[in-house]
């Protein structure tokens, strides 16, 4: 994403009065990260940040920290600030009725890539001396203290936004920016699946496994997705019914991510940040994106488009049986 | 726990491929088990004492009979344990023979699967738990939906048993199909003489409340106690007045209204009485055809009524009813003809449908019971009658028989050659199917007595030539080509499912074929029941069949409604699902799937959304439980941990 720094604070000072609180994103421990924000009052609005950092999907808050489920008894909104990708967690979070539209003042920004930290470490010699980041139109401008480097920007933003096909909010209360051309089309075929699927059985098969192996379940791929919702009632740390067991092995790691993934299928919105979080560089996403092509293919639904839609998971239509 | 397991030889059914006696000495070192044994009919009178002398004796809490399917007997070994004392879920069934003995015909094999599914039922057994039914009280009322020969069968016979009824019928009259009928076979007699006196009695009993004109609208609630609403459509006339005395009909001036009754076969008034014999013999407007209604002027019947009752304002109305038990008896409808382009249907005005000829044979018909040629009124003499058309063929989408259109053909072509004596009658046929009694004497007699012409083969094509039409097909049996030269042709259109049977069903909330006709709970032993426990079928909604088959479905339904409500309270399955409240987040995707609307959402004291499912409402079906991501849901009795615990057992 530009830098919309300026822009988003402007318009939020105009607005701040009728919101009871803004989630957004400011500056981090480090010029490569940025971090969630609430903006609670006038003086924090001068935090805010929105720019190729600006990477969290902050609608997971209104699911998982806040009760946005009903209208406030006063009308007072809580403001979120969304890229495209999140805006789609926000209509699937919409559909299933965790968040009230009613409830949430949406701020879309347009946004033609996030940043991967692990690339930008892997790109410049001595990542420890960067000083700033910033994407410039194609570029990626990288300040050291021995000097700037500039890089083509797709190699450093992340896997989801090199196949992003709605990178301007499908839903938004205000659009900071213009629209941005997605660089797929909505039809396309995802290439980070196909590229997988050229592997043979076997191969695709060690892949996932060295893949997976790495696996500490630490869960944070669970805690950062905006749909994954049930918290500490999940069903990987409960022992009634004992699907998993904590054994390290495969298996239980395999059906984890598999327990996961179904979990998400026809609502998983490609946000990307169960990747993005986990710490040990698995690509968790890819499993739900191959699921997402399976529904959209047979099903022809792709979740977080229309908040009136019902997820074909979560409907029971005899006529699909003919029962 | 003390389990016993109890190894069935079935005769030779099971032991034939199955060394039952390996398999009950393997058992006995399975956890908690303490008893094991086999026997030739554990099912049989000494069978099952044989387990109640073992519970008693070697004290055992759980029993595992490892037999037949437990839709064979699972509630004959429920109830055998439960006279020895202990609950009737404490008890599994493995099923080795129709899942083992039976399929296979390697005996070592055979001993090893039924070991482990021996194995697999302990281990679910052990984490059975006691489950107790609880009883709700029974509504005593019935409705009955669709006003056919099947409904007003079971109408009648609930209604002589002492029960309320209240029937709902989607045409102005009752009566179905049969009504329009003019003889039936195999005896002849004429239709409505027989139908009409029990549509009367169903307007004359006091118990039986009748919505003619009408359909359900919603469903909700459960066996002993639904919630039924009825829209009653508009009539444009209050009924409460109307005494069907008919002179509307005489000067409404709009008389090209589409005759329902006659197949379209002649016409009639925009306000009518649907036929002479019609229940409730009221006036109805059709909207589509009367003046007022559509153009804004006439008023003609409001003026000519003697009793005023004319409504140009009425709306449709949504009555609510109660009701404990409902009978299904929906019926049919006909295939339409010109899904066969080469068969004329629709686009030649002689060739017409079976239905229509027995409009045109009736006397109370469009032309008086003299049988003509929709075309030019002339009597026809040559007529070829062509059955299965919609019926049989997989191209059409229609593989099964109609199971009717055989007998109905030959009643028509003996009625035309009665009427008409020097008429030729041909049948193109596939093969002829009267299985009933006495039908196929009466074939015979169509062929022997009435000289019909059967001619076995396709027809390929119809075309005119004048004012006739050229059959032309083959003959298989002789393998020659025919062409006759025919003044009539009268296609036996199959039976389809009812138009609105789909979305009745789902309404209702039990499950159709991929034709559209309901299913019956098991075909051979529960053929009137439904999977939704308090509903019933009656007729051909449930599979084409003809009037006696309909007619003893709605004496059986009846009798099942009957046996329902001849308890104050009916026990419910505790097999139903059931919410962990601690676990649930309030998501709400289970009462979104539940097919059954057993799951409702409440919110608690401190403002958490928990999902709470209503246990009388509950089919068990378990779809709640595959979509609740943490499985807060659980189904009773068939537990995630139960089901885990046989499949890990497996892999032990
Ligand atoms: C040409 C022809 C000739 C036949 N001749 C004979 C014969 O001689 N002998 C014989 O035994 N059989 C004969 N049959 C078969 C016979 O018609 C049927 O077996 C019988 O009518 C079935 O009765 P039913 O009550 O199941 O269905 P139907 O007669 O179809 O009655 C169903 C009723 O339910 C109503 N309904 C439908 N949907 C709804 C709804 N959603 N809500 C409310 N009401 C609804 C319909 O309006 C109808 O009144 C013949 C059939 C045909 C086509
Ligand atoms: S599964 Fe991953 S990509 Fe999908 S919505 Fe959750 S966090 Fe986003
Ligand atoms: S974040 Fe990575 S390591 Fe942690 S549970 Fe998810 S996939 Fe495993
Ligand atoms: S098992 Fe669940 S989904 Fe099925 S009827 Fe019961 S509550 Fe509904
Ligand atoms: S699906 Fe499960 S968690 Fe969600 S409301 Fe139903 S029982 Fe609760």
């Amino acid at each position: 994403m530009d830098d919309k720094t300026n822009a988003l604070r402007e318009h939020v000072k105009g607005i701040f009065s009728n919101l009871e609180l803004v989630l957004g994103w400011e500056p981090g421990y480090d010029p490569l990260h940025t971090r969630p924000f609430y903006v609670r009052t006038e003086s924090d609005i001068d935090r805010l940040t929105a720019n190729c950092l600006s990477f969290q999907n902050l609608t997971r808050y209104l699911a998982k920290s806040m009760n946005a489920v009903d209208p406030a008894a006063d009308g007072r909104k809580i403001g979120v600030c969304v890229k495209g990708c999140d805006s789609r967690s926000l209509v699937a979070l919409i559909q299933e009725k965790f968040v009230s539209r009613d409830r949430v003042y949406v701020i879309g920004l347009p946004c033609r890539g996030t940043l991967d930290a692990r690339r930008i470490r892997a790109l410049v010699p001595d990542p420890a001396r960067i000083r700033s980041v910033n994407a410039e139109g194609d570029e990626l401008v990288v300040e050291t203290d021995r000097g700037i480097s500039r890089f083509a920007l797709d190699r450093a933003i992340a896997r989801k936004c090199l196949q992003c096909r709605y990178p301007n909010p499908v839903i938004h209360d205000v659009l900071i920016g213009d629209p941005v051309t997605p660089r797929l089309k909505i039809d396309a075929e995802n290439p980070s699946v196909a590229a997988v699927e050229a592997l043979s059985l076997e191969d695709r098969l060690l892949f996932w496994e060295n893949q997976l192996d790495r696996c500490i379940r630490c869960f944070a791929c669970r805690n950062a997705c905006p749909l994954c919702v049930c918290q500490n009632h999940c069903i990987m740390e409960t022992r009634m019914p004992k699907w998993i067991t904590q054994y390290r092995n495969m298996n239980e790691k395999f059906m984890f991510h598999m327990i996961h993934a179904l979990h998400l299928a026809g609502r998983c919105t490609e946000c990307g940040e169960c990747e993005r979080v986990c710490p040990v560089g698995i690509p968790v996403a890819l499993i739900k994106e191959k699921i997402n092509a399976i529904i959209y293919e047979m099903l022809d639904y792709e979740s977080g488009i229309d908040p009136e839609a019902v997820p074909p998971l979560l409907t029971f239509s005899p006529k699909e049986t003919g029962i | 726990m003390r389990i016993g397991v109890f190894i069935c030889q079935c005769g030779t059914n099971i032991a034939g491929t199955v060394d039952t006696r390996a398999v009950a000495k393997k058992a006995m070192e399975f956890p908690d088990v303490v008893f094991a044994v086999d026997y030739m009919y554990t099912c049989s009178e000494p069978g099952q004492k044989e387990i109640q002398d073992a519970i008693s004796s070697h004290r055992l809490q759980g029993v595992v009979v490892a037999a037949c399917s437990p839709r064979m007997h699972e509630p004959t070994f429920r109830r055998a344990v439960k006279k020895a004392g202990i609950n009737p879920y404490m008890f599994e069934q493995a099923n080795i023979r129709e899942h083992c003995s039976w399929i296979g015909t390697d005996r070592e094999a055979n001993t090893r699967k039924a070991i482990d599914m021996v194995r697999m039922s302990v281990e679910k057994l052990r984490r059975n738990q006691a489950l107790f039914s609880t009883q709700v009280a029974v509504n005593k009322r019935v409705l009955v939906i669709g006003g056919g020969v099947a409904g007003i069968q079971a109408a009648l016979d609930c209604s002589d048993g002492g029960l309320e009824v209240v029937m709902v019928e989607r045409e102005p009259s009752i009566g179905g199909k049969m009504a329009k009928l003019d003889k039936t076979f195999p005896t002849i007699d004429c239709s409505s003489c027989i139908l009409g006196p029990k549509m009367v009695d169903v307007a004359q009993k006091e118990n039986i409340r009748l919505y003619a004109y009408s359909e359900v609208e919603a469903i909700s609630g459960y066996i002993g106690n639904f919630k039924v609403d009825i829209r009653k459509k508009a009539t444009y006339v209050d009924w409460n007045a109307c005494t069907g005395c008919g002179e509307c009909t005489q000067k409404c001036p709009s008389k090209k209204a589409f005759d329902h009754f006659n197949e379209g076969l002649g016409a009639t008034t925009a306000i009518n009485i649907p036929f002479p014999q019609a229940i409730p013999k009221k006036a109805r407007i059709d909207s589509d055809y009367c003046r007022y209604l559509t153009g804004g002027k006439c008023r003609v019947c409001e003026k000519i009524c003697p009793v005023k009752a004319i409504r140009f304002d009425m709306k449709d109305e949504i009555v609510t009813e109660e009701v404990g038990a409902i009978i299904v008896a929906s019926g049919y409808d006909l295939f339409d003809a010109r899904v066969y382009g080469e068969y004329g249907g629709g686009r030649y005005p002689d060739v017409i449908s079976a239905m229509q000829y027995e409009r045109i044979l009736s006397a109370s018909g469009p032309y008086g019971g003299h049988i003509r040629r929709p075309s030019d009124g002339r009597e026809p003499k040559e007529i070829v009658f062509i059955s299965c058309v919609g019926s049989r063929d997989i191209s059409v989408d229609r593989p099964y028989c109609s199971g009717i259109c055989c007998m109905y053909i030959a009643k028509q072509a003996i009625m035309t050659r009665d009427h008409i004596p020097d008429s030729n009658c041909y049948v193109s046929y596939m093969d002829i199917r009267a299985p009933g009694k006495g039908y196929d004497e009466f074939i015979r007699r169509a062929q022997e007595e009435y000289g019909v012409k059967y001619i076995r083969g396709r027809v390929g094509r119809i075309y005119p030539r004048g004012d006739r039409l050229v059959v032309q097909g083959a003959d298989t049996l002789l393998g020659v080509q025919v062409e006759i030269e025919a003044d009539l042709v009268v296609l036996a259109t199959g039976v389809e499912c009812s138009a609105g049977a789909r979305p009745l069903a789902e309404k209702l909330r039990i499950s159709y074929d991929q034709h559209g006709f309901y299913m019956e709970s098991h075909p051979k032993l529960r053929p009137v029941e439904t999977n939704t426990a308090g509903v019933f079928l009656a007729g051909v909604c449930q599979g084409p069949k003809d009037i006696p088959a309909s007619v003893g479905q709605g004496s059986a339904a009846a009798s099942k409604v009957q046996a329902l409500f001849s308890r104050d309270t009916i026990e419910t399955d505790p097999q139903v699902a059931h919410v962990n409240e601690n676990m649930c987040i309030g998501c709400g995707k289970c009462e979104q799937v539940c097919p059954f609307g057993a799951i409702r959402m409440k919110t608690l004291r401190d403002g958490s959304r928990k999902s709470e499912v209503l246990e009388t409402v509950c089919q068990g079906c378990g779809l709640c439980n595959a979509t609740c991501p943490n499985k807060a849901i659980q189904l009773r009795h068939s537990t995630d941990d139960q089901i885990l615990a046989e499949i890990n057992t497996l892999f032990d």
